[in-house]
């Protein structure tokens, strides 16, 4: 029986599958963006082509396959969701818009505010209103209701977002809406803000409501369209979604909770992460995926990856919890300027992939990182692609030549500059992801992967201070190899409201026990492996307003000091994260929340046994610059078998990526045929 | 300089420093206690060097940035022996402060035993003591019933703490706790900053540093200058208006003379009224500050706002006007206004000189706190208005923003969750919305500011205290456009008369069940209303952010 893992990048769909024996296969195939599904049939044709069977063969055989999808991503980012509608409290329609008074740049006052995802003549105040403490003030006005809902329908919205204040505690109003509205407007899509994100913070429930409504029948529709040529194909296993959280679900939970699907892709590439950290026994690496627009950045500490609910999207606010991933908008494909003031500036913006940079030939002028890195001989213009792909050298170094005259700087020192630069926007990127995490970025391993990445990751290192770096081979396919050992996943949670200021032992066991009957409850019905249980809260101190997440799922709930337990570990992961813990201050537990998490059986892998030792050939010799000219040695990586080692100065080239290793660096290549770099 | 810099370096050392700038302010964040710091975000990093010149700042609030090199005047006046791990402290507006409740923290930073640089971060406190809760004292008449004034002192000698100083701070304001955490906060900020510009000269060597600064503010103003040239040359005169003081005196003037000559500009206040009795005058340091401030929204965004983007700027002003009061006056209120006036003031005047830049008016501060026992816990609480934000002013790029604020937050103010405020205070937000019809009409028209009816679920009397202004002007229309409605603020009481409140108020008389009908400033319109297109016209109609003559009256 095989797994697979599909995961729809911006320009390729990667597949890989892998069978009982641990034999891994990989393919890649052009994505299709009108129509993702596309794009991953003909990419199934190739994986089966691969594996010598024919597409109805191997679907046939195929017990899982894992999908991660930009179909959500995409929606928000090109603005094409469903039309949605919102009904929300009388007198509170215009939260979404108001967006806590926050703007984000200070110093423009000429650029005109962002178009909301709903307009305001699509937003429709219902007459209801609950207290702070989840009683009936206003009790839900059948009146009211009916007129929204006809406005609903002759504004000709497709979706709809139902939001009420304080229905994280008492969803009762929410339910009889979403109850007529159904009724009366049959077959239209409703999310419940109660059901998307059932916390306190009326800006954070109804933005994230509103962006599950605008990506709900998108997802939905590609979804169940998929399933169904999966099905007409021959496929008879399980279809399962990569959620943000990094887990996965079913094809109907993927698309109830849409919202939770925007970092689907990337998510993929943490659980490839985080597996290359469990096979390497490395406990704290930082992924860093380098493509040609846009950079990720991760941490797994500890061999744990970290969740956040402070997801921005596209302008939009998604309060779901998610990997906390940076993306930076910057990559190969970045474009060097020098600005008024004679400052050199690498990106934001970027050659994309048309025209793309000078050395494409594609008619781009603009020097770019990759142009550069040509310049600098990193980049072996004739054997770009495996050779699919020749770039035009002259091309790159007239585009950078115009960079190195408005500073008055060598062709050499401008593309030197230009490379600089970008790893220094590389090195902030991750250093603000410690600082936010409280950890230190020097005992870390920078894993290199995405195709731009290795020509950076050394010079990344070092800035801050990073010892070691780990490229492995399946690095250009992380993603769907990651996706293969995804777990099934269930989260819930609930805000507490209780009667005094702090929790009693009482109420956080209800609590709990509450939330983990629901979320174990759901995962049951999805699959019947073992179930485990994850529990955390968010916490503060009684006047802050950030909430930190504190893992509980070792606690002993009976415990009859569980609260002061609870409070405990507030207060030691505080004083990790901020340096300071006070104690003696009041504690206020806010949120409680329950991962149900079903555990795919890991597939083995034969890690292999060093099979070569000592030195290996280079094979070529090239010009680059390191420090200076010189003719270094260039690998190919195909060649080099575990247990090599080399030393930098060294090129290393695979079909779609190229590592380069410093003067006084040194690489071994371990069992699994790895890259493991040590810096001088 | 003799150390020769290539433009990489420069490059490298200012993304350095920006980033460096950011991240003291992303742990201030995280780190902050009070609501006002790690919500409200009203806080800001910079480093200085020892000549008091501004190197980087992060972007947070734009009138603290433009007084800091004033406040690190004082700190190089007072201090001439500062060693490693000292840190300084200061806040009275008469030694570089802006006003009492700003706290300043400055820490060194050495390269060898050479002192080269501050880190420095300025933040709000909830309270600074004095005579009335979190320091706006519309009745003060000298500055000793605003608050704590700290002089520069050596909060850390040589990396020791003066504890005993501490406990003096912390005994004379309301909140010792809330007070020594955001304090602790702001020495870890600033902390941090230097050890990260340590390690850049550990890197560089601290000459070619050197060096790339003095590069980096030549290059800023140059750029700068590139812009300002453009500009029309003339005399140009603006104006704007302060409501009242309090004290009884109206129609406070502020005036501005602007005179722009090839890339000069000299901005000329000495003709603005006498200083006041009460919390309206401004400090000098934030006198300087408005009009950096003014300055920095009129040339481009992306030019970096250090002290090499103001060389261009020459700033006259004279003592004992209502922007630069005489020592011992009170002056709390100045961080909005004077600071706003002085801003549109400024803004008016160069509409004539470069009207694409010029944007219309945004909001004034109306602040409103109130202070009373919560009837579910028993417990005291006092809660500070940051809702109902007023519209921000319309521009040449189109609109205003809604709901964004003054300007001097400009959008960096956040108001907190009303469902957590419902929670934590015994408040009932019965509307929070856009005020229809309050954004000044133009070609393109202001941003809405907003209603809010809070009703009050005491059970007890409580007292309310307002500080701001903006009730008789509203923000100013610009080339054209109309100003925005002002602020009408009115408390609705049970067996009372209906009344409108005053923006200098203490000691109001709140009941159970009173509702506080706010209703804020939209922001002035820019360019003729008989241009706005028919098709803006009828997308404000079809959103109802018109409203009809009535409710522009309300």
């Amino acid at each position: 029986m095989f797994r697979i893992g599909v995961d729809v990048g911006g320009t390729y769909t990667d597949l890989v599958a892998t069978d009982e024996t641990g034999r891994t296969i990989f393919a890649k195939s052009p994505s299709t963006p009108a129509d993702q599904s596309l794009g991953v049939m003909a990419g199934l044709e190739e994986l089966a082509r691969r594996l010598g069977v024919t597409r109805a063969e191997m679907l046939a055989t195929t017990e899982r396959l894992v999908h991660g999808t930009t179909v959500a991503t995409n929606a928000l980012l090109e603005r094409k969701g469903a039309k949605v509608a919102l009904l929300t409290t009388e007198g509170h329609r215009d939260i979404i818009e108001m967006r806590e008074g926050l703007k984000p740049d200070r110093y423009d006052l000429r650029s005109p505010p962002p178009e909301p995802l709903v307009p305001r003549e699509r937003r429709f105040g219902v007459r209801e209103r609950l207290k702070a403490n989840g009683e009936v003030l206003t009790p839900l006005d059948a009146g009211s209701l009916g007129d929204a809902i006809a406005a609903v329908r002759t504004s000709g919205a497709t979706s709809v977002a139902v939001c009420f204040l304080h229905s994280y505690l008492n969803p009762v109003h929410e339910r009889a809406a979403v109850e007529h509205l159904t009724k009366e407007l049959p077959g239209i899509s409703v999310s419940r803000s109660s059901d998307v994100l059932p916390q306190i913070k009326e800006y954070e429930r109804v933005s994230t409501t509103i962006v599950n409504a605008y990506v709900e029948p998108v997802v939905r529709r590609y979804l169940t369209n998929l399933e169904a040529r999966l099905t007409e194909a021959g496929f008879k296993g399980s279809l399962f979604v990569v959620l943000s959280h990094g887990g996965m679900a079913p094809v109907e939970e993927a698309s109830r909770l849409a919202a939770g699907t925007v970092l689907s892709g990337p998510a993929g590439g943490i659980s490839g992460s985080r597996r290359c950290a469990d096979l390497l026994k490395i406990p704290d690496l930082v992924p860093f995926d380098m493509g040609g627009t846009s950079t990720d950045i991760s941490l797994i500490a500890d061999g744990q990856v970290s969740l956040s609910a402070d997801g921005m999207l596209a302008g939009q606010r998604i309060a779901l919890r998610s990997l906390d991933i940076a993306s930076i908008a910057a990559g190969g494909g970045s474009i060097a300027s020098v600005d008024s003031s004679g400052t050199l500036r690498v990106g934001p913006e970027s050659a994309g992939s048309v025209p793309g940079p000078a050395c494409y030939g594609n008619g781009g002028t603009a020097a770019t990182v990759t142009d550069a890195n040509v310049v600098l001989g990193y980049l072996d213009a004739a054997a770009f692609m495996g050779g699919a792909r020749p770039l035009d050298r002259a091309a790159a170094e007239a585009a950078v030549d115009r960079i190195a005259a408005s500073l008055e700087l060598s062709r050499l020192e401008a593309a030197a500059g230009i490379h600089k630069m970008i790893n220094l926007t590389m090195a902030d990127g991750i250093r603000l992801m410690t600082l936010r995490r409280g950890v230190d970025p020097r005992k870390f391993a920078l894993l290199s992967f995405g195709g731009a990445a290795g020509l950076h990751a050394a010079e990344v290192a070092r800035e801050l201070e990073i010892k070691r770096i780990i490229v492995p081979t399946v690095a250009s396919v992380l993603s769907a190899w990651g996706m293969l050992t995804s777990d099934l996943r269930y989260e819930l949670s609930r805000t507490h409201y209780g009667a005094g200021p702090r929790i009693s032992a009482g109420e956080v066991r209800e609590l709990f026990a509450e939330l983990e009957r629901q979320a174990a409850g759901r995962l049951r019905s999805w699959f019947n492996g073992p179930v485990s249980i994850e529990r955390s809260a968010e916490m503060r101190y009684g006047e802050q307003v950030f909430e930190i997440d504190v893992s509980l799922t070792d606690l002993d709930l009976a415990a009859p000091d569980i609260v002061e337990q609870i409070e405990e570990r507030f207060h030691r992961r505080h004083e990790e994260l901020y340096t300071y813990a006070s104690r003696g201050q009041e504690v206020v537990f806010v949120n409680a929340r329950v991962a149900a998490v079903g555990a795919v059986a890991p597939i083995d892998r034969d890690t292999g046994s060093a099979t070569s030792s000592g030195a290996c050939s280079p094979r070529a010799t090239r010009q680059a610059f390191f420090g200076g000219w010189r003719e270094v040695p260039v690998y190919s990586l195909d060649a080099l078998q575990p247990g090599h080692s080399l030393a930098g100065p060294a090129i290393i080239e695979a079909e779609t990526t190229t590592v380069l290793v410093d003067s006084g660096d040194r690489v071994t290549v371990n069992a699994l045929g790895w890259l493991d770099i040590r810096l001088r | 300089m003799s150390t020769k810099i290539d433009p990489i370096t420069r490059s490298v050392v200012q993304h350095r420093l920006s980033s460096i700038v950011k991240e003291m302010g992303e742990a201030m964040l995280r780190t902050s206690y009070s609501q006002i710091l790690n919500s409200s975000r009203d806080f800001s990093l910079a480093i200085c060097d020892v000549s008091a010149r501004l190197i980087a700042q992060a972007d947070h609030l734009p009138v603290h940035v433009g007084a800091l090199p004033w406040a690190t005047i004082a700190v190089e006046e007072r201090f001439k022996d500062v060693v490693p791990g000292d840190v300084i402290l200061l806040n009275d507006p008469y030694h570089g402060g802006s006003h009492l409740p700003d706290l300043t923290v400055f820490v060194p930073v050495f390269a060898g035993d050479k002192r080269l640089l501050w880190t420095i971060v300025r933040a709000h406190q909830s309270d600074i003591g004095g005579a009335t809760h979190g320091a706006y004292n519309p009745g003060a008449t000298e500055i000793f019933q605003e608050g704590l004034r700290i002089p520069p002192i050596k909060l850390y000698e040589a990396g020791r703490p003066r504890e005993d100083l501490l406990d003096l701070l912390a005994l004379n304001v309301r909140n010792p706790r809330e007070f020594r955490g955001d304090l602790a906060a702001m020495l870890g900020a600033a902390h941090l900053g230097e050890r990260r510009v340590s390690k850049l000269f550990a890197e560089f060597g601290a000459p070619v540093v050197e060096a790339a600064i003095e590069a980096i503010l030549d290059a800023t103003e140059q750029q700068t200058r590139a812009v300002v040239s453009t500009w029309k040359d003339g005399i140009f005169h603006g104006e704007a208006f302060l409501d009242d003081d309090g004290h009884g005196r109206s129609d406070i003037r502020i005036a501005a003379k602007v005179t722009k000559n090839g890339s000069d500009i000299e901005v000329d206040l000495s003709g603005s009224d006498p200083q006041s009795t009460s919390f309206v005058n401004s400090s000098h340091a934030n006198m300087q500050a408005a009009v950096a401030m003014a300055f920095a929204y009129l040339i481009d965004a992306e030019i970096p706002k250090n002290t090499g983007a103001l060389r261009p700027l020459k700033v006259i002003a004279k003592q004992g006007t209502i922007v630069w009061a005489d020592p011992g006056r009170p002056v709390t209120l100045c961080t909005s206004h004077p600071s706003n006036e002085i801003v549109e003031a400024i803004i008016k005047a160069m509409s004539a000189s470069c009207p694409e830049r010029a944007m219309a008016g945004w909001g004034r501060r109306f602040r409103i706190a109130i202070q009373g026992e919560d009837p579910r816990t028993g417990r005291d609480f006092i809660w500070h208005m940051f809702h109902a934000r007023p519209g921000g002013g319309a521009s040449s790029g189109g609109d205003g923003w809604s709901s964004i604020g003054e300007w001097h937050s400009v959008g960096g103010l956040k108001f907190g969750s009303l469902e957590v405020a419902e929670v934590r205070f015994p408040l009932h937000f019965r509307q929070h919305e856009f005020r229809a019809g309050s954004g000044g009409d133009g070609q393109f028209r202001g941003g809405l500011g907003v209603s809010l009816d809070l009703v009050l679920e005491t059970e007890k009397p409580a007292k309310g205290n307002t500080a701001g202004d903006g009730v008789r002007y509203g923000p100013c229309g610009m080339l054209g456009g109309e100003d925005g409605q002002p602020h009408r603020y009115r408390l609705l009481s049970e067996g009372r008369e209906p009344r409108l409140l005053r923006t200098k108020e203490v000691g109001i008389e709140l009941h159970p069940g009173d509702c506080l009908e706010v209703r804020s400033s939209g922001g002035g319109g820019w360019g003729p209303p008989s241009l706005r297109s028919a098709n803006a016209r009828q997308r404000d109609a079809e959103q109802g952010l018109t409203g009809t003559r009535a409710e522009q009256r309300s």
